[in-house]
């Protein structure tokens, strides 16, 4: 039986939970909560070194990265079939799990730290030592607070990552076009959170986050918005 | 699918540029090279951002459809080509060939790219007029990339970030001959674009990195080096720059002990 690790406060969780859902996947699930920092214990590393949500785990492989789930996910499971439905369609499905993590998620949890983080107890920095040092220098970071620069970049890089989102919807009522894909389920979690923050949408965006609202996969999977501070991916890309 | 228009518009042959021209020559799929000189900053002419107004390479255009993301791209030119294929077909298998796509992309590409741009492009800029870089650091589209500019073209990349860098990549090189000691290619028994993407960055490091990549050191990462480095599919592409990629590429056949495949 699969095995889920995953926290409701955890945009990515969330996407990787609508594609259970949406396949209606029998699977145990392990809640970790991540406002008392569990992800940084021994036990969740033992799980994942990176101490990130979610994780998978089928036919004895343990898998990490909540896109890379659910395209495993789609694969493996074929039926309904959402990567899309040629070549096309299955590019904005590569092109928007990736946008998720270089365009959205690293500003979004900047964002969402200026609004909900503040300083950080001490004790909650102790699992620092225990992660990998990339993940330890993003939350060493988050400690210390962005900078108010940072901060507005984030506001706006969101803003822009609205406006591709609806340029592309401009081709269909769907991020890849006619139908339904892993990219709504990718992107939806992420875009649930930027009128909380005060960063606006355009209408297609609105339109396309009630479609994507209403599927009673989603529905089921998202239970309600929360706001809780925690790191996303790193920011790729130099240069 | 269809073979239809295929442009694709890239700088020398290696990093993202080396992608897809790697993934098309393996599928030996024909293409128009469209030579994007980044040096002569072509990424950012009125004609290249008519194409991708982010001004950044590669850029892939099939019968209309406009692809700018390297990695997606790989992706779908294995998906809508004939030829090989370049993706193994078990779910698991694909999940790691992506995982390592992730981790060079995220992780150690960038910071190769930072360390590289900092050794080979910061010089240029050394003497020049702050108010002509200005200028130029206008014409960026992407607000993210016109900050790592900014940072080269002023000589302002922190050295802690550099050393960083430099524990990435050391850490990478340690990780890859670690998963090539365990299988053959780096998502298993096949050849798949897991290699392809560490390849276009990777190929050079014995040339780059002589103390840390050798047959003593990382035995595995070496005989996948030379491996690679034989594929005709490769050495075809590496063949594509017009800079000091190609000439690079052959230093290293002859340093690898690599024979040339291809006739020219």
């Amino acid at each position: 039986m699969i095995a889920f690790h995953h926290s409701p406060a955890s945009t990515h969780s969330d996407s990787a939970r609508i594609v259970l859902a949406e396949k209606a996947l029998d699977h145990a699930s392990h809640e970790v909560d991540l406002a008392s920092f569990e992800q940084h214990e021994p036990a969740f590393l033992a799980i994942n070194p990176s101490g990130m949500v979610p994780v998978l785990e089928d036919e004895g492989h343990r898998m990490t990265e909540a896109f890379f789930i659910m395209l495993y996910l789609d694969e493996r499971f074929p039926d309904p079939a959402l990567g899309g439905a040629d070549p096309r369609a299955r590019y904005q499905v590569q092109k928007w799990g990736k946008y998720v993590e270089t365009h959205i998620a690293p500003h979004l949890v900047i964002v969402r730290w200026a609004e909900r983080g503040g300083p950080l107890e001490q004790d909650r920095q102790q699992g620092f030592d225990r992660l990998p040092p990339e993940r330890r220098a993003l939350w060493q970071q988050a400690a210390a607070g962005f900078s108010a620069e940072e901060v507005s970049a984030s506001r706006e890089a969101l803003a822009r990552a609205a406006q591709r989102l609806s340029q592309d919807l401009e081709h269909g009522p769907w991020l890849a076009g006619a139908d339904y894909t892993l990219a709504d389920a990718a992107v939806f979690p992420h875009v649930e959170q930027f009128p909380a923050l005060g960063i606006e949408l355009p209408p297609a965006v609105q339109e396309w986050r009630a479609r994507v609202a209403a599927r009673p996969a989603v529905r089921a999977a998202m239970d309600g918005l929360k706001l809780l501070p925690v790191m996303g991916p790193e920011r790729g890309r130099w240069g | 699918m269809g073979r239809g228009m295929l442009d694709v518009y890239t700088w020398e042959p290696n990093a993202n540029s080396g992608k897809p021209l790697f993934c098309l020559t393996e599928k030996q799929v024909p293409f128009i090279h469209h030579y994007i000189d980044m040096g002569h900053y072509e990424q950012f002419s009125p004609e290249f951002l008519a194409i991708n107004p982010d001004g950044t390479i590669p850029a892939i255009v099939h019968d209309g459809f406009v692809m700018t993301e390297s990695t997606p791209a790989m992706e779908y030119i294995d998906d809508a080509f004939d030829g090989p294929a370049l993706r193994p077909a078990d779910p698991y298998r694909r999940w790691r060939m992506r995982q390592i796509m992730r981790y060079m992309d995220n992780i150690v590409a960038p910071s190769l790219a930072m360390i590289a741009s900092n050794r080979l492009a910061a010089p240029r800029f050394v003497g020049r007029d702050p108010e002509e870089l200005r200028r130029e650091l206008d014409r960026i589209p992407l607000p993210e990339r016109r900050a790592s500019w900014e940072k080269l073209m002023f000589n302002a990349t922190p050295p802690s970030d550099l050393e960083e860098s430099r524990r990435r990549v050391s850490e990478a090189i340690t990780r890859f001959d670690s998963l090539l000691s365990q299988s053959e290619w780096l998502a298993g028994d096949s050849y798949s674009l897991a290699d392809i993407n560490v390849f276009a960055t990777f190929y050079g490091l014995p040339l780059s990195y002589p103390d840390e990549v050798t047959d003593a050191a990382t035995p595995h990462l070496m005989r996948w080096l030379r491996r690679c480095h034989a594929r005709p599919a490769l050495q075809e592409a590496l063949a594509m720059g017009r800079g000091f990629i190609t000439q690079r590429a052959a230093e290293l056949r002859r340093l690898l002990g690599v024979g040339e495949e291809m006739a020219a």
